[in-house]
């Protein structure tokens, strides 16, 4: 796999966010907190009639990215931050680029600044990917 | 209003340290699929799970819980959490079928105050161990814990 820092990695693309996952989410993680699945909740909390995605769900479009890719087994660590909240019914595009390649233990590592992006705002989700590289 | 005690800071700090039952978990094929439906994304090849599980796979195994963990850090309410970080070491994939063994722990606690904001860190750090004793996963969450009444 050729790949040069400051190399793009390809978007994978969230067409919209859907409440019904989040809700198998919570019964799967035994995730007790409303935002995730109760309107209502939302709403007092100045959400609208939009429930909020769980964290991990945010993340793992960026795992998608990254599988996509450079394949199933690359991910080998994978640091997040979350400054905003995921809505549903948002459009979010999984976006990467590569900051570093290096060799660690044997293995062919590239470092990448990974983010999602959602139109008119700040990146929800932020963070950076080790990624191996075959 | 919230009238619930606020702990004191040593209380906070005194939580570092505390380690969870601990425990094992299987991963099922109908539970693979379902997570790995929620991302969006395709069914990984070989039994291999999506990496998604590293959230409630050691929370799980380690026998504790979301709510648990709320409760250990004296929530407020459950919308007062809030999420700093998640940090995912993966040198192995996770497989459908393979009972890994969970340990974790509390392994940094304190409050913080940020402007007007006052609230407590809290850092739990997850391990999940094949059969055999290898590491398989490390998962380091670092939520806050929001003090309203501070």
């Amino acid at each position: 796999m050729k790949v040069e820092v400051g190399d793009q990695i390809p978007d994978w693309v969230m067409e919209s966010v859907r409440p019904e996952r989040m809700r198998t989410m919570a019964a799967i993680l035994r995730d007790p907190n409303p935002v995730h699945w109760d309107r209502a909740t939302c709403k007092s909390m100045g959400f609208g009639d939009h429930t909020i995605n769980q964290g991990p769900l945010g993340l793992s479009y960026m795992v998608n990215m990254i599988h996509a890719w450079a394949g199933p087994t690359s991910l080998a660590r994978l640091v997040m931050r979350f400054p905003m909240v995921i809505l549903d019914g948002d459009y979010i595009v999984a976006k990467g680029e590569v900051t570093d390649i290096r060799e660690e233990a044997g293995e062919r590592l590239a470092d990448c600044r990974v983010w999602l992006e959602r139109e008119g705002t700040e990146p929800p989700l932020e963070g950076e990917a080790t990624v191996r590289l075959s | 209003m919230n009238t619930a005690r606020v702990p004191t800071e040593a209380e906070i700090e005194s939580l570092v340290g505390y380690e969870f039952p601990g425990g094992e978990y299987t991963i099922e094929h109908w539970e693979n699929f379902l997570l790995t439906e929620c991302t969006g994304g395709e069914l990984l090849p070989d039994g291999m799970v999506h990496p998604i599980a590293l959230f409630h796979v050691p929370i799980l195994g380690a026998n504790t819980s979301i709510a648990e963990m709320f409760a250990l850090g004296q929530a407020e309410s459950d919308s007062s959490i809030g999420i700093e970080s998640y940090v995912w070491e993966m040198p192995k994939m996770l497989h459908e079928d393979i009972t890994y063994q969970i340990t974790a722990q509390v392994t940094e606690a304190d409050r913080r105050r940020e402007g007007k904001r006052t609230f407590d860190r809290i850092q739990f750090c997850f391990e999940v161990a094949e059969p055999g004793g290898d590491l398989a996963a490390r998962c380091t969450i670092t939520w806050t814990y929001g003090r309203s009444t501070l």
